[in-house]
């Protein structure tokens, strides 16, 4: 009985399907993955609306707010002054931060970052190594002496799953925003001035787009993952890819396994997902250059 | 008043404002799906984000349990980019820790607890950006918050700061001014019944001036409620649209 609703046949009534949907969420959405959708309405491949606000925060150096359905995430982009490493004394540095405050969710409780949002962290951090999206060394001002720390702050607004991909978008788009001032070193004295009226963006070499999946009864994919279906897939993916088709990162935290020609599938949507994006961004950046 | 002259002599301020002149106030409710309750609002430059959860069962100790009302657990916390100089602890410092016992404080004083015993109410506000103001802005959004989530309040609090200068109150501070050595006195109003939720004034003042300054504030305060009850309407409106009723 219960295998049989569909909702676009039968007519069931709105209360039975918010029961049916709260005492078997499994058993729900395997009734809409069997005709191949779900409960929102979406394809199996199909992203969810994304959009993106970019310079919202004038008290930032650079800002975004990216929406993915209902997931919100808003980065802001802090520039300091600070001495490059000892081991890298030409380069500057990147401190990328992923925070999942308990406003964002019930799921996250007040207090030091839970695990997920240091996981995220991390990712990002080796998102950002890997690609070289900066390369570093376009941060130093005077080698072994000054340099540029970029504080990349991602704040989860709204969680309704794929945070993951949402804060790459936002990171992207808020570098791109970026706008640092002019910095010289006075040679005599050896004191940095700032000179706040001219300002440079950044060089972005490199533009990394991550898309998740998620893995139901051990073989359907989906993505862009709800919440909801985060919960109850049996595994997950995020392929993080550029403009050149290049893979920056292939994250499968455990979960059931998953056949080659899938991940090749995987992949493709990826690439295929990383064009929509950067054409997203190229058009806000325009918009947004057109209106000033 | 050294350097900076807050109020010229035509009248107007650093941002051209008149002395009892607010801020544009805009505001949304509803702004979130995963909150029961959730608002967004600008007032000048200060951008803050306030959500509610609740009233749901207690969670963490219970023995903070009330039998006879519920419990309201606040948190306040800045973005890290929020301000000029970044933010090192976005929450959980002394100021930030102040602020939240006082958001705390002023909605024990209008949110009609008494009706949720054993259980509990989260707010949680994030100020996006800030420009002076930053708890006035804070309980004006958590208001529109916890009426979006449909918890009863006695009346709307309405919050906002007020400045003393050249014996003339000003209405609603920048953070130029805020920053500026004025005295500065903050309230939180339920306005229908004109009564004060919070009152808050740490600068020296002559006392002979402080009744006239609680009187700008709280005719500010009546005009933020304005505002607020203008979005509510209006938010109202669009909802009712929408659901077909």
């Amino acid at each position: 009985m219960i295998g049989s609703v569909c909702v676009t046949q039968s007519p069931v009534s709105p209360s039975f399907l918010l029961h049916f949907r709260t005492a078997e969420p499994l058993e729900y959405h395997r009734s809409f993955l069997k005709e191949n959708c779900r409960p929102d309405g979406r394809e199996l491949s199909e992203f969810r609306t994304t959009t993106l606000n970019i310079g919202s925060i004038s008290t930032a150096d650079g800002s975004a707010l990216v929406k993915v359905g209902n997931t919100t995430v808003i980065c802001g982009i802090k520039a300091e002054l600070a001495n490059p490493t000892v081991e890298a004394p030409g380069k500057g540095y990147i401190v990328p931060n992923v925070d999942l405050p308990p406003l964002c969710s019930s799921r996250f409780r007040p207090g030091p970052p839970g695990e997920q949002a240091q996981a995220a962290s991390q990712f990002i951090a080796d998102v950002i190594e890997s690609s070289e999206v900066i390369q570093t060394e376009d941060l130093c001002i005077e080698r072994g002496k000054l340099c540029w720390v970029l504080y990349c702050d991602m704040m989860c607004l709204d969680y309704d799953g794929n945070v993951l991909d949402a804060c790459v978008v936002a990171l992207l788009a808020a570098l791109k925003n970026t706008q640092l001032p002019e910095v010289t070193v006075n040679t005599e004295t050896c004191t940095p001035g700032v000179t706040l009226e001219k300002r440079h963006g950044l060089r972005i070499n490199k533009h990394p787009v991550a898309t998740s999946f998620c893995i139901f009864d051990d073989s359907i994919l989906i993505v862009d993952p709800t919440a909801e279906e985060e919960s109850l897939a049996t595994a997950q993916l995020t392929v993080v890819t550029d403009e050149e088709d290049r893979l920056y990162s292939l994250h499968k935290p455990g979960g059931t396994s998953l056949s080659g020609q899938k991940l090749q599938e995987c992949i493709s949507r990826a690439t295929a997902r990383q064009r929509e994006i950067q054409k997203l961004i190229n058009k806000v950046i325009h918009s947004v250059k057109t209106a000033q | 008043m050294a350097g900076l002259e807050l109020l010229s002599d035509q009248g107007y301020r650093l941002d051209g404002r008149k002395a009892t002149e607010l801020r544009k106030v805009q505001a949304r409710m509803g702004v979130f799906a995963q909150a029961d309750g959730s608002a967004y609002l600008e007032q000048g430059n200060t951008k803050a984000l306030a959500v509610v959860y609740g009233p749901h069962e207690m969670r963490g100790s219970r023995s903070r349990t009330l039998h006879d009302r519920a419990v309201i657990n606040c948190q306040y916390s800045m973005a890290t980019f929020s301000t000029a100089e970044r933010k090192r602890r976005p929450h959980g410092d002394r100021k930030s820790t102040e602020m939240s016992l006082h958001l705390k404080q002023t909605f024990e004083a209008a949110v009609m607890t008494q009706l949720y015993p054993r259980s509990q109410i989260d707010i949680y506000v994030k100020i996006l950006q800030s420009d002076g103001g930053n708890y006035s802005v804070c309980v004006n959004a958590a208001t529109l918050a916890v009426i979006d989530a449909g918890i009863p309040m006695r009346d709307y609090v309405c919050a906002c700061t007020v400045g003393f200068v050249d014996e003339t109150p000003l209405a609603d501070l920048c953070y130029a001014e805020e920053s500026g050595g004025v005295s500065s006195l903050a309230l939180a109003l339920l306005p229908r019944g004109g009564q004060i939720a919070l009152l808050q004034m740490d600068a020296r003042l002559h006392q002979d001036h402080l009744e006239t300054l609680i009187e700008a504030a709280m005719t500010a305060c009546k005009g933020v409620s304005k505002v607020l009850d203008e979005v509510v309407r209006q938010h109202l409106q669009e909802v009712s649209v929408l659901t077909g009723e």
